[in-house]
């Protein structure tokens, strides 16, 4: 079994189950505005954090080591934004009209993972995957993964080599751990999560990545939880978590516990935190997802999962 | 009555002469000439206490002699700063310590009497401090990674390759560099001990140079980091217990 020491399973399932009680009691205040079309002038403000709260409830379910009052929690939660796209129709007709677009497909996956399918939008994404536009788009090295590992999830024929593209990536030159920066961060913590498929398959990791992560992580986690970057020191006890041979020190996983509100929120740094619901809503729910998942990975890896 | 800064600007003086020494811009240290000449006697002598180990740079990493007179001044600033014995001042006593051996080993005397300090500040980085909190420790006592000194810190440097570097890269992103610096030079005394290192030495010593590198005192550090990185692995003289 893998070795998660107990203080991290303990801080674990409070992180998960509280962030999950507070995504789930805030859902209505990321809901999709009303007539909100396919053509979309903001993606990122609430398209994308719709789909964030989907994967979480998504690896939540997959999971399957919260109790059992929050699984129902977890499938009301997808049984709401799946609804919110309009049972898929909406993230349909963002691919129909927009080919090259990744996030559609990226969208679907985590409803994919738990069993909910869109007849056409099945047939569409089976029908882009075979054209060569598609798969010759540019993109970051690190997103390409993204969408290989959401086709992979789906079930599309077109598979990539994820080794070969993990080598293409800011981590896989295992560069000078001292010139990595805020945003380069974030792109690593993402490479990790979809080379293991958040956490899901840590072999999926190649070895040398792993070993590279054991010696700098500590670095990393270090330096921005003395500055107070709560949203990536989360995503970084993710990557720790996904190692085959976790890195989970305690004192880590107890700070970002120590930080979690009663309600299950959890601020992404260390500015003050406005009082508006929706504002709190809009500046911290990406933070609450990642302390969800990162509690559910380690709960899994504590309990043998994988 | 010299004043801290007096004292600070005297370091900085001789730092400067040291390095002057070393990277050949300038002649050889000569300390008692550059004693005789400050216009504050004390804050000259104190310089020779705080760069410590250091001022024999030149000497040790070009093989130079030290003159008698030199010795001499050595000597006398122990008289006016006498080395510390104080348990709580563990890193200081280590620092005297290796000053009072590289005076032994050059002079070919052994007048500084200096304590050899208790073996109680010697923890690895997996002591109670952390590796963060050892490599601080170790910062602290960067005048020892240099050649002929070996005993117990560099034991536990040799063990704490990986968490050096580690160390190294907290102090860059924390744009801590004088920090950096002097850890550097612990990666640059391991790579010439032959100890496999997971950063490019020569790398992150050139990086920190430029982003960091202000200050006689860091250019001290760096100019003997260089020499270390540069010289043959291995090649050095008959280690002394520091």
């Amino acid at each position: 079994m893998t070795t998660i020491p107990e203080p991290v399973t303990r801080a674990a399932r409070a992180m998960a189950d509280r962030a999950l009680s507070w995504l789930h009691a805030n859902r209505e205040l990321g809901g999709l505005p009303p007539d909100t079309t396919e053509t979309m002038a903001d993606p990122d403000s609430v398209y994308k954090p719709l789909g964030e709260t989907t994967l979480a409830a998504s690896l939540i379910l997959r999971d399957g080591v919260a109790g059992p009052g929050r699984l129902v929690a977890a499938q009301s939660l997808m049984d709401f934004t799946w609804e919110q796209f309009g049972r898929g129709d909406m993230i349909y007709e963002r691919q129909l009209r927009h080919t090259l677009m990744t996030d559609p497909l990226e969208m679907y996956a985590p409803f994919v993972r738990c069993g909910y399918r869109h007849e056409g939008l099945d047939r569409l994404l089976a029908h882009r995957s075979r054209m060569r536009s598609v798969n010759s788009a540019e993109v970051l090295p690190n997103r390409r993964l993204a969408v290989a590992n959401a086709a992979r999830v789906v079930g599309l024929e077109h598979a990539e080599d994820m080794r070969t593209l993990a080598g293409a990536t800011w981590l896989g030159a295992r560069p000078e751990p001292w010139a990595v920066n805020w945003i380069t961060a974030y792109a690593m913590t993402h490479t990790v999560f979809h080379l293991t498929d958040w956490g899901g398959n840590p072999s999926g990791l190649p070895p040398e990545l792993a070993s590279y992560l054991h010696d700098w992580l500590p670095v990393w986690i270090d330096v921005w939880r003395e500055v107070g970057q709560w949203d990536l020191v989360t995503e970084l006890l993710i990557v720790g978590a996904s190692l085959e041979e976790p890195y989970c020190p305690p004192e880590d996983w107890e700070a970002i516990a120590g930080l979690q509100h009663e309600d299950g929120f959890v601020p992404r740094d260390s500015d003050p935190v406005d009082d508006d619901p929706q504002r709190r809503f809009t500046d911290h729910q990406h933070t609450v997802v990642v302390t969800a998942v990162a509690g559910s990975i380690a709960l899994a890896r504590a309990q043998g999962r994988r | 009555m010299s004043s801290h800064s007096a004292f600070a600007a005297a370091s900085d003086a001789l730092a400067a002469c040291v390095l002057g020494a070393l990277d050949g811009t300038g002649g050889a240290v000569q300390l008692a000439r550059y004693v005789d000449d400050a216009s504050d006697t004390l804050a000259a002598l104190a310089a020779v206490r705080v760069l410590g180990a250091d001022t024999f740079s030149p000497h040790l990493l070009l093989e130079g002699p030290l003159p008698a007179q030199d010795a001499a001044v050595v000597a006398k600033a122990f008289d006016a700063f006498p080395a510390s014995g104080a348990s709580e001042e563990a890193v200081v006593a280590r620092r005297d310590h290796a000053t009072a051996v590289l005076f032994a080993r050059l002079s070919g005397e052994d007048t500084l009497r200096v304590a050899e300090p208790a073996p109680v500040d010697d923890a690895g980085p997996a002591g109670p401090a952390g590796w963060a909190g050892w490599c601080v420790r170790m910062a602290q006592l960067a005048p020892l990674a240099t050649l002929v000194l070996d005993g117990p810190v560099h034991e536990a440097a040799r063990d704490g390759a990986l968490q050096l570097c580690r160390g190294v890269s907290r102090s860059i992103l924390r744009r801590d560099f004088p920090t950096a610096v002097r850890l550097v030079r612990w990666l640059a005394w391991l790579h010439h001990e032959g100890v496999g290192l997971p950063l490019d030495p020569g790398l992150v010593a050139e990086h920190v140079l430029l982003v960091g590198g202000a200050g006689p005192r860091t250019a001290l550090d760096l100019a003997i980091a260089r020499h270390l990185l540069e010289r043959r692995p291995g090649k050095g003289v008959k280690a002394a217990h520091a």
